[in-house]
């Protein structure tokens, strides 16, 4: 067994490995939004470990450029739809999404509002 | 077998949480297992890409990946106002 082909499969390991955290760390949490944040482990360590096993295996060809594009899509993504859902989840429990007194985040006053008033 | 083959076989049984996920509990919930769902799909479809040298096919799992995104957000526009 070759060097590479040893790293190859340490990397399909972390693939397997991300993949199974994420999603019984999804499964076990009882709140969805803190549900959400377990998307990105397989999004961003299992996409980026799949990308270098791919290049190792295939070097650089269509496969491992559109892999690595495809890596960059589910990054992109997963940050937007999780705040889109996590916003949602908000919008649906309160009515709206916006900040209100009394909650756990700092509330930061936007600055041309506060001049304009 | 090879090494691929047992990742994607791993990999793909994440699928068994997930639509767990996806079938029980409040909506919210099955919105997360749905975003789960198509990550770990899109995975598993590259991973059985190379396993099959099947390299052609790696087209698939570059257009879920851009699909899903929409799937997830007009369910999330839904859930936040119309389900």
């Amino acid at each position: 067994m070759s060097a590479s082909s040893i790293i190859e499969a340490v990397m399909l390991v972390m693939v397997a490995v991300s993949c199974w955290l994420g999603v019984l760390g999804m499964w076990r949490m009882r709140e969805p939004t803190q549900a959400l944040h377990y998307l990105s482990l397989p999004a961003t360590v299992g996409a980026f470990a799949l990308t270098a096993a791919v290049f190792l295996k295939n070097g650089s060809n269509q496969a491992s450029w559109k892999t690595l594009l495809i890596t960059f899509i589910l990054l992109g993504i997963n940050s937007v739809v999780t705040h889109a859902s996590a916003r949602a989840f908000r919008a649906r429990e309160l009515g709206h999404w916006r900040p209100r007194e009394g909650d756990p985040i700092e509330f930061v006053e936007d600055s041309s509002e506060t001049e304009q008033s | 077998m090879n090494w691929w083959l047992w990742a994607g076989i791993a990999v793909a049984s994440c699928l068994i949480p997930c639509a767990d996920m996806c079938l029980r509990g409040s909506p919210e919930r099955r919105l997360v297992g749905l975003e789960m769902t198509s990550i770990i799909i899109t995975l598993a479809m590259v991973i059985f890409t190379i396993a099959f040298e099947r390299i052609p096919f790696i087209d698939l799992p570059l257009t879920l990946a851009i699909m899903s995104f929409g799937g997830a957000l007009v369910f999330a526009r839904f859930l936040e106002h119309h389900l």
